[in-house]
């Protein structure tokens, strides 16, 4: 994964509107040189072949510009235009005098006229870029017929796509599904988060507007003196980045530390150690974390066996412990740093696994030749496994911070039902201590309905996490060593 | 003498590394065997008081397979199994698809197409589902499998890049020796190196597989206000845990969560094997 994640980041935005320049430039160059039929084909998407005598294609041409106007006129008019104010008419119950039953008025609805205009301008994106596709296509084809060239059939054409076109065929449906449930939904996400969307203003019966940076400002600590949101993002915020750092430090560590445990020559039996550990993660995580959640509770098992051994008293003698339990994961600071041990327990057998397959491919001339010199076991880890391993996994582990932001399995199946904040202040912004960002988000949408406040969280979630992966792989670049294990 | 006590100095060491590694394990086994024991309990909720239960008896794994308006272990087990399937159907192929147009096939969009899924992947696939969740509410599509199948699969095609990795190994000349020959792109695809890539597709029909039965998060997102008959294996085993009904059905928790796990623990142990292929082959080829 190294050289190949390495860089493409940084080259994505540049490479990418590269590719869109050219595509401007051949739709210049077609419609200037183009004969009549390329022009006309600027009205009518179907005349250029009709020219060449390809009239399948024209037909299907004429018939998706039909389309594409008809739910124009059908479809599209009926919300873009209230895409400004996000509609005007309140919901109502009216009493009608023809039915004798109260019905609702022609409202509109908000969430509809938002994520339908969005569509609308995805939709009439992708015809402009088929209809500036077709015009250089066209003028492709009158080039080819000036020099005498042999046109295809539509039998020949069709034939095309198993053949050099094949990956149209295969990219077509998986690239529809991206569109549909990523990319739309995160332009939708981005654009609630300008708007008030919340329990208050809850489609069908009430609309919601835009309101600008109104609540980002709430966010940063603006919006008023009963807003808590910016005191509690900054520790959901300070937690969310400790909890990353730490848990992927830890485990990947654990796990190189395991694997070179395991894969010593002093082993026995290393297939039946690996294969405990890997039981251990085998075992899904709502089953197994939910499990240790209660082992842990406040009068769970370990609590027991505390209470027996005397280390509660111990604890409450020392003042570490005001209850007559351990709050293991019911309080501040104890919570915290239960959750990472327990995910050492989860993390730790994954990185094991990756671990051990990079120290097999480490070189073996290399291993030998240090020995030869002398070299101390230390020494060899020290100066050749363990950059050898940095320089694979470095990636990896930059992959592995993003996923700890929004790790939210371990904290919400840990802490949901058990965790509640003490702190008021937290509590008013439905936030608590261990929340991470996305758990917060999470929350804020299931139970309160707060989708304004948890679609700018996650605009911030994605800004950590695309600043933080620019950054890493920048630096990673720099040291770029990509020759040195070839 | 000299010898022997190296040897002796050898012996003890191993014993030592051994023991080490042992007392390891154990601490990791230990939460899975509470599991297990637990789920072979008499008493219905938590024991609080020692780590093996008291009275041993299988009453609650017959319970399970006796469902009540809580706990419809059969019922949850056959949704789960039918939205797995769907999804491992779809995920594999757009996976497969993804993988083999930008791996083994050139075309100009190629790297631009590349650069638009790492951005996306980017964006944590929760956030992108939460906005999913405003749409599929809006449709009605919440608390039904359709929309929960959609959710596990459309994009699955941004995860090609393991699959990607593999089939970059797949000798260049062979495919071009058959489009030499006259072979069309999908005939190099389907009986050219899909056959010989086999562990990736074994990989990503367990990995695709899986998804559903290991997830919480979109299940709970999606079944959100659903009825217990209409719940997954997840989401039906999170409910016995609520407050309220903890104290009827822990035992019977834990042997839901036994059963459920020895078919994700085989599939999931003969997954790993390629998992690691996967991500370490890729990586050392770059």
């Amino acid at each position: 994964m190294a050289n190949r994640t390495k860089g493409t980041v940084a080259a994505a935005v540049s490479g990418f509107f590269k590719a869109i320049g050219g595509f401007f430039s051949g739709f210049g160059t077609a419609v200037a040189k183009g004969d009549l039929f390329v022009k006309l084909s600027l009205l009518w998407w179907g005349a250029g072949y009709v020219r060449r005598k390809q009239y399948v294609k024209a037909v299907i041409m004429t018939a998706l510009e039909a389309a594409a106007i008809l739910f124009t006129i059908f479809f599209a008019m009926d919300y873009v235009p209230k895409f400004g104010s996000l509609g005007t008419v309140q919901a109502e119950k009216v009493f009608n005098m023809d039915t004798m039953k109260s019905e609702f008025n022609d409202y509109d609805h908000s969430f509809k006229i938002l994520l339908f205009s969005l569509f609308s301008f995805v939709v009439w994106f992708a015809a402009i870029i088929v209809w500036i596709k077709n015009v250089i296509n066209v003028y492709k084809l009158q080039k080819m017929e000036e020099n005498g060239e042999h046109i295809n059939t539509f039998r020949e054409d069709m034939k095309t796509y198993i053949g050099e076109r094949f990956h149209i065929t295969l990219l077509t449906l998986p690239v529809l599904g991206i569109v549909v449930f990523t990319l739309i939904p995160i332009l939708l996400l981005v654009f609630v988060a300008f708007t008030n969307y919340d329990q208050n203003h809850m489609p069908p019966s009430q609309l919601f507007s835009w309101v600008g940076f109104k609540n980002f400002i709430t966010l940063f600590g603006g919006g008023g003196l009963t807003s808590t949101f910016g005191y509690a993002f900054v520790r959901v915020l300070g937690w969310t980045l400790v909890w990353a750092l730490f848990s992927t430090l830890t485990t990947y560590i654990g796990g190189i530390l395991l694997s070179l445990l395991l894969n010593s020559k002093k082993t026995r039996m290393p297939k039946f150690w690996r294969f405990l550990f890997v039981l251990t993660i085998a075992v899904p995580q709502f089953v197994s974390l939910l499990l240790v959640r209660n082992f842990f509770a406040d009068n769970g098992i370990v609590n027991t066996i505390c209470d027996n051994i005397g280390l509660t008293g111990f604890l409450n003698d020392i003042g570490l412990v005001g209850t007559t339990y351990i709050p293991f994961l019911s309080a501040p600071g104890w919570a915290h740093v239960m959750i990472i041990i327990i995910n050492i327990w989860v993390g730790v057998p994954y990185q094991m696994l990756i671990a051990t397959g990079v120290l097999m491919n480490i070189p073996a001339d290399q291993l030998e030749s240090a020995k030869v010199d002398g070299a101390k076991p230390f020494q060899i880890f020290r100066k050749i496994t363990m950059p050898y391993m940095l320089f694979i996994t470095g990636p990896a582990l930059v992959t592995d911070f993003v996923k700890n932001v929004n790790n939210f399995n371990v904290i919400y199946l840990l802490t949901q039902d058990v965790y509640t904040t003490t702190d008021q202040a937290m509590g008013n912004s439905q936030a608590q201590e261990v929340d991470l960002l996305v758990t917060w988000l999470f929350r804020l949408t299931q139970d309160y309905y707060n989708y304004k406040m948890a679609s700018v969280i996650g605009i911030i979630v994605f800004i950590i996490c695309a600043v933080f992966t620019l950054v890493a792989f920048n630096f990673m670049i720099k040291g770029d060593k990509e020759g040195t294990y070839q | 003498m000299k010898v022997k006590k190296m040897k002796d100095s050898r012996l003890s060491t191993i014993i030592l590394h051994n023991v080490l590694i042992g007392v390891i394990a154990f601490i990791w086994l230990i939460p899975i065997v509470w599991l297990v024991c637990t789920s072979f309990s008499a008493f219905s909720g938590m024991n609080t008081h020692t780590f093996f239960p008291e009275k041993w008896s299988i009453s609650y794994y017959v319970k399970l397979f006796h469902p009540d308006t809580v706990a419809q272990f059969p019922q949850w087990f056959i949704n789960t199994f039918v939205v797995a399937c769907a999804t491992c159907v779809i995920s594999t192929m757009f996976v497969l698809m993804v993988a083999y147009a930008t791996s083994i096939m050139r075309f100009p969009m190629r790297k631009p197409l590349m650069n638009m899924a790492v951005i996306l992947n980017l964006f944590p696939g929760m956030l992108a589902m939460i906005a999913v969740y405003f749409v599929l509410k809006t449709f009605n599509l919440t608390n039904s499998y359709a929309g929960l199948i959609m959710v596990y699969s459309a994009s699955s095609g941004l995860g090609y890049l393991i699959a990607k990795g593999f089939f970059d190994t797949v000798p260049r000349a062979l495919c071009e020796a058959a489009r030499i020959d006259g072979c069309s792109e999908a005939r190099i695809f389907f009986q050219m190196v899909i056959p010989m890539s086999r562990p990736i597709v074994v990989y990503t029909v367990i990995s695709s597989f899986l998804m559903p039965w290991m997830d919480f998060v979109y299940a709970k997102m999606i079944l959100n206000a659903g009825v217990s008959s209409k719940y997954t294996v997840a989401i039906g085993l999170y409910k016995m845990l609520d407050k309220q009904l903890i104290n009827d059905y822990f035992t019977q928790f834990c042997a839901g969560g036994v059963l459920v796990s020895i078919p994700i623990s085989i599939l999931f142990i003969i997954m790993q094997k390629f998992y690691v292929e996967g991500i370490t082959g890729g990586a050392v080829k770059g």
